[in-house]
């Protein structure tokens, strides 16, 4: 990771001072392990040529990372690409140029516009040239983007994943370090460190005076705080651009536990497994129910299980609800605990499910866990149509997505022993021809068998 | 009079103050017939909580003496309350509490039996009986007089109840007029049997009378000259029960047992049968069925030849051979418990114990619910058990018997056609003779039913909050509870069917200590040595493909895919994370093709097998690893290269004119040369996939046959298979290896390690000869890899052979790998074995999550 500085013309060898960098010298600090080196290829009265680089420790660089047992733990681009990493090891070595406070005969020039060439490397980046050019040009650069060839002895990739980035434009040392300083952790795929409210202020320092009325600066904040809860605290004036949500789906999500809840209400059951209840939104709804003395949330993911959790949490002072039980479960195995409930929910579960798997899940449930009701939602490939989809499932996850006579088909197979009577739903806008964009089945146990 | 004391449990003292209680305890403490601490009084109580033994009013105004009296009896309460938490506590642990106390009132006394009767411990009372001018004169001659009025009201009360006690529930009540003329002794538990020169546990008889000589026969038991079985060692036989009913000689099994277990040459345990038929030759009102009915039928015939008197008198000593058969049994050695027997099984909690509730269990096992015929269903009792102590069983017919949580059944059928077991203790070994016939039909035959249920979805009851699994090579290994939840999270998402994953190959430990070579981190030397200090005479070195680890289980056909795991594919392919190797068409491609070849060859047919599992890697790497190449190495490479070309390009051009720079100018181009070379070492592993032939399967372990594991032979033997599957294959390839027996050998081994690893080559693996081996017992790596110079720098970065990067990465520490490695290895070897000896799925399944749960990430606590 370096940077290089070039400058010619009149007066450029005041650069040296401005950097409080010795031509005579070559310079080398060691930070948290790592070499920050500094040398000029030329520092002459019209051409100026300095480098400052690091030459990392890469042992230093990967002793705090959590997952030490996976195989990339020692291969990572981080001791190579500019990054956050970079701009804070060489921080302090450039603390004087960066504060514009030069030795007080120098001070002249802090202000003074010199036409500089700005190259650093490798970028390691999924912003495309584009995108890089939108964040230099508008405050004044010219952007030159190279990218090594590649001669793979097998088709790996079309090009090379790194580049690097050279910048022209007559700056003041100071903005163009800022410039860099804020940009090169923006333009960077990762950041090193945990990233805080300090940010915002160090956003603040270094933007002053270009930031505010950079078109992109949104962009620039967004991709500067990863995190959201961070980026919500910045009060940004221009209205935030709402990123295109699927409106669709979360409507058709909200439909989807409308019909099961009403469907439920028809049932009147005490107690309701919800299997895969994901992030616990359906079970907390579920928890509302009149009547409902149990309902179990089984998950077996770890993240979405949490979330459920604080879901459940925060709704536990409500009243009149049912505090669902979050339980550590799968439809692969046999669940004492799940059976002889009133109803069990299957919502948008099976599709995620390889179908040679699934017969054997749904005679446990039918035959061993018996419910009093079954409800299972899935897709309609049909509509897939209606969204323009082509041959794609709807979610990456999504193993097959059926028609409606598919999704028939296969719940009358499930009833082999005809212990249910089955019902088909339409959940969603329906169209002609293709039906409704969700399909359910609600198995019901015959009363000879309950 | 003689008191025999229990062995544990309640002995409650009963009879108004003065009547000589602590008197007795005190004189039976001084003559050693019991210890202080098991005397548990309210006195004693009274002063712990309160400081104050003893508090009267009976000379204070009322106002004091209603306000004293509240006080006493708040003290009273507490100290009760404390004492009977004490009495429970040492109940659970079978100890004797003498208990003393007035204890007058029949609630005192319903509360110490209904602790008995919850703990499930005896309890007896020893009554004083003592005149009540007697009782007067010595309340005046102590210290703190209970005062007249007292006393009297208290033999009032006595005198009222004291002929209620008999029917109270007590085993037994001693009424004490005379304390001078007692004589203290104790039972010994009932249940305790020595183990002496060894016993020989019998699963169920049900009647198979042939079978049962047969086993004792081979048990090495001799009839002697009265017809009794006896063991020229004097070891004993010991029935877990139901030796009649079902089968065609309850009654000859019976009388057999009546006869040894009355001459002390055996014993049996209560069982379910045999308590009704019990219950039915004491004429009590049962109906009979479930084979009984053949026991009354047999009895008829008794009758009708032997006569009414002696079916009488037979029907009495059978009667009472039943009745006394003891709810289970606890086998010691030296006094100490090694083994309970148990008919149906146990309860820890409940061994040692005695009441209807323990006698129930031990008969009938942990039921609940009842099925569609309205048979109550048997709920497995062993799947929660963490104790270590064994239990040996029956009731449930299984194939085969098993050490489950520290629990072995020894029912495996034989009156349905399957075999009787003998288990010998202490020798841990299982001897069996098969039926002759099935005597019991086909109908619910529970050993039908068990093959019908092989593969039904395992009990996540077992897994959930972490488990154990019991191993051949190594014991028991430990699983916790938050390595198992993310484990369960892949089964449920990501991996091959349950029915299908049979094994996750270990993971591999590199060489427990660095080489001790300048310039390498790893070293054929290292392992050679820790294999010859462990006493391996015979090792082999197995060139180490570059591809990814794959598990093959490729059937004869899809019938027997179908009998074997319930689902009709010809073949899985998955890898070490049980995912699916390939996508559904291209594994159903290349499996077809091993498939044809497989058939060609007559494989199956030539190893009497159904299916054959493989254990193998799968090349190119960059068929499983594109994006991983692409992502990760490819783009670090260009990072370098691009990093380090443009500062060795800017430092070259600057050095010209200033000296300083030499330094580090040197420095970069070694660095342009290392990331050159991490380049080019990763594309070694990698080919363009354009047809089926691309792709190299090598098939180094041949794990198992229907009939057969392969963990006995050894790897020069699976490298002989692994050229039988290569021999004009299109997909699969032979692996290289050199045995290594002396120097001469060993450094050939080494030249050649040297030499592949030079040109890149991922390196070798060395193994013990034989697929198992241990010194002195203690399992050793099965196998240690040992990787190139060049091919190291993919895993440990581009630069790692800096003198100062190596000299860190030296001291990096193998011994958690390699305690893995064992784990995962004998894992591996269990679930593959309980799956060839057709075990239920969840017990296979237990081997594979184990694995996947040892190589997962723990979660959160809070799940």
């Amino acid at each position: 990771m370096y940077l290089t500085i070039q400058a010619q013309g009149d007066n450029v060898k005041a650069i040296s001072y401005l950097l409080a960098k010795n031509p005579n010298n070559v310079y080398e600090r060691k930070q948290k392990g790592h070499l920050v080196r500094f040398f000029y290829s030329k520092c002459t009265d019209t051409e100026l040529d300095a480098t400052i680089f690091i030459t990392p420790d890469p042992l230093e660089l990967i002793q705090n990372k959590s997952r030490s047992n996976d195989i990339t733990h020692y291969i990572n681009d981080r001791e190579f690409a500019v990054s956050s990493i970079f701009t804070s090891l060489i921080r302090s070595a450039l603390g004087t140029a960066l504060n514009g406070q030069p030795k007080e005969e120098y001070a002249q020039w802090v202000g003074h516009r010199f036409p500089f060439r700005f190259t650093f490397g490798p970028v390691a980046s999924s912003l495309s040239d584009q995108q890089l050019r939108a964040l230099f040009e508008p405050i004044g650069y010219e952007v030159e983007i190279t990218r090594p060839k590649i001669d793979y002895s097998i088709h790996i990739k079309d090009r090379s994943s790194v580049r690097t980035v050279s910048l022209s434009g007559l700056q003041t040392l100071q903005d163009g370090l800022r410039h860099l300083f804020v940009l090169i952790p923006v333009i960077d795929n990762y950041k090193h460190y945990f990233i805080d409210e300090k940010e915002i202020d160090k956003l603040e320092r270094y933007g002053e005076g270009w930031l505010e009325t950079h078109p992109n600066r949104e962009f620039i904040y967004r991709q500067a705080l990863r995190f959201k809860e961070l980026y919500d605290l910045v009060d940004l004036a221009d209205e935030k651009e709402k990123k295109e949500s699927p409106e669709k789906t979360l409507r058709l999500n909200d439909l989807r536990y409308e019909k099961i809840i009403e469907l439920l209400e028809g049932l009147k059951p005490k107690t309701v497994v919800d299997f895969g209840s994901g992030e616990g939104k359906l079970s907390a709804k579920i928890g509302f129910l009149k009547g409902i003395q149990e309902i179990l949330a089984v998950e077996p993911s770890e993240s979405a299980a949490l979330k459920a959790m604080d879901r459940f949490n925060k709704l536990e002072e409500k009243e009149q609800f049912v505090m669902p039980e979050a339980i550590w479960g799968s439809l692969f195995y046999m669940d004492e605990r799940l059976r002889d409930k009133d109803a069990i929910v299957l919502c948008e579960v099976i599709e995620h499910i390889d179908e040679q798997r699934l017969p054997k899940a749904m005679d446990t449930i039918l035959s061993v866990y018996q419910p009093g009701a079954l409800i299972i939602t899935t897709p309609n490939r049909e509509y897939n149509e209606v969204y323009d989809m082509e041959d794609h499932f709807r979610h990456a996850d999504h193993r097959f997505e059926w028609t409606r006579v598919e999704f028939e088909g296969w719940c009358h197979k499930r009833n082999h022993q005809s212990q249910y009577e089955l019902e088909f739903h339409g959940i969603g806008e329906e169209q002609q021809f293709f039906g409704h964009p969700t399909q359910l089945c609600i198995f019901k146990r015959k009363r000879e068998f309950s | 009079m003689k008191i025999g004391l229990p062995h544990a449990g309640i002995v409650l003292l009963v009879g108004p103050s003065n009547s000589g209680k602590s008197t007795l305890l005190n004189s039976l403490i001084t003559d050693g017939a019991i210890v202080p601490s098991e005397v548990i009084g309210s006195d004693q109580f009274r002063i712990l909580v309160s400081d104050k033994e003893f508090i009267g009013w009976g000379d204070r105004p009322p106002d004091e003496a209603v306000g004293l009296m509240e006080e006493y009896n708040s003290i009273s309460k507490e100290a009760f309350s404390l004492m009977e938490s004490l009495i429970e506590t040492r109940c659970r642990l079978d100890k004797v509490s003498i208990v003393d106390a007035t204890h007058l009132h029949s609630a005192d006394r319903k509360r110490y039996i209904a602790l008995a009767e919850k703990n499930h411990v005896p309890i007896i009372s020893l009554v004083f009986d003592i005149p009540e001018a007697e009782l007067l004169r010595r309340d005046e001659n102590r210290d703190f007089p209970r005062g007249k009025r007292r006393i009297k009201q208290q033999v009032q009360v006595f005198n009222r109840e004291k002929r209620w006690l008999k029917k109270e529930g007590f085993a037994s009540v001693y009424t004490i007029k005379d304390v001078g003329a007692l004589e203290f002794f104790r039972h010994a538990n009932p249940l305790k049997k020595e183990v002496g020169p060894g016993i020989d546990l019998v699963g169920d008889v049900h009647g198979c009378f042939e079978e049962l000589l047969e086993l004792l026969g081979k048990l090495g038991y001799q009839k002697n000259e009265e017809g009794l079985f006896v063991h020229p060692d004097g070891r004993k036989f010991v029935s877990v029960g139901d030796v009649m009913s079902r089968g065609p000689a309850s009654l000859e099994t019976m009388q057999f047992f009546q006869q040894h277990v009355q001459r002390d040459l055996a014993f049996m345990v209560d069982s379910n049968h045999g308590w009704k038929i019990a219950r039915w030759l004491d004429g009590r009102n049962v109906v009979l069925s479930h084979g009984d009915e053949k026991v009354e039928a047999e009895f008829a015939a008794y009758e009708n030849e032997a006569g009414s008197e002696n079916a009488k008198q037979l029907k009495t000593e059978l009667k009472d051979l039943l009745l006394q058969a003891p709810s289970h049994l606890i086998f010691t050695a030296n006094g100490v418990p090694v083994l309970t027997c148990a008919h149906a099984g146990i309860k820890d909690e409940f061994i040692g114990k005695q009441s209807a509730a323990v006698s129930d269990f031990c008969r009938y096992g942990a039921t609940g619910g009842s099925d569609v015929q309205g048979k109550p269903i048997r709920k497995d009792w062993t799947a929660s058990r963490t104790s270590q102590s064994l239990i040996v069983w029956g009731h449930d017919p299984k194939p085969r018997p098993l050490l489950i949580n520290n629990t072995i059944n020894i029912d495996q059928g034989v009156v349905f056609g399957g075999e009787l077991t003998a288990y010998r203790y202490p020798e841990r070994e299982f001897v069996s003779v098969s039926a002759k016939e099935n005597y019991a039909g086909t109908d619910g035959n529970p050993l039908h039913e068990w093959e019908k249920n092989r593969l039904s979805p395992p009990n996540i009851a077992k897994f959930l909050n972490g488990y154990s699994v019991l191993t051949e090579e190594l014991g028991e290994v430990k699983i916790q509870q938050e390595i198992v939840k993310p484990a369960i999270d892949s089964v449920s998402h990501f991996t091959v069917p349950i029915e299908q994953l049979l094994y996750i190959p270990p993971t591999m430990s590199p060489t427990p200590k660095p080489s001790s070579l300048v310039g390498y981190l790893e070293h054929p030397q290292e392992a050679i040595d820790y294999y010859r200090s462990n006493g391996i005479e015979t090792l082999i070195a197995e060139k180490k493909h570059m591809g990814s680890r794959a598990v093959l289980l490729l059937f004869e056909s899809k019938e027997a895919a179908k009998k074997q795991t319930g689902l009709d594919t010809l073949g899985i392919i998955h890898t070490r994370t049980g995912k699916r190797f390939f996508d559904a068409e291209l594994e159903q491609q290349v499996v077809n093709r091993l498939h044809s070849e497989l058939q060609k060859k007559g494989y199956f047919r030539k190893h009497k097998t159904e299916y054959v599992l493989l254990d193998a890697e799968i090349m190119p790497w960059n068929l499983k690893a594109k994006e991983l190449i692409s992502a990760q190495y490819a783009h670090v490479a260009e990072n370098a290269l691009l990093d380090r070309s443009a500062l060795t390009g800017k430092l070259a051009a600057a050095a010209a004119e200033n000296e300083q720079l030499t330094g580090w100018l040197k420095e970069y181009e070694q660095k342009q040369e290392n990331a050159e070379a991490f380049r080019d070492v990763f594309q070694k592993y990698c080919w363009e996939v354009d047809a089926l032939e691309s792709i190299q399967i090598a098939p180094f372990h041949v794990l198992a046959h229907s009939g057969e594991t392969f963990f006995h032979k050894p790897h020069t033997w699976h490298m002989a298979m692994n050229r039988e599957f290569a021999d004009g294959s299109e997909l699969f390839v032979a692996t290289e290896f050199k045995l290594i027996t002396d120097q001469a050998s060993e450094d050939q081994v080494i030249a050649w390690w040297e030499e592949m690893t030079e040109d890149g080559h991922e390196g070798i693996v060395i193994k013990p000869e034989s697929y198992i081996a241990k010194n002195k017992g203690k399992l050793l790596q099965p196998a240690i890899k040992v990787r190139g110079r060049k091919y190291l720098s993919i895993i440990y970065g581009m630069d790692y052979l800096q003198p100062e990067i190596l000299a860190r990465l030296k001291n990096r520490n193998t011994g958690k790998k390699q305690k893995m490695a064992l784990k995962e290895f004998s894992l591996g070897l269990e679930g593959i074995t309980r799956f060839q000896n057709r075990e239920s799925i969840e017990r296979v399944h237990e081997c594979v999550l184990a694995t996947l749960a040892l190589e997962s990430d723990p979660v959160d606590p809070r799940l």
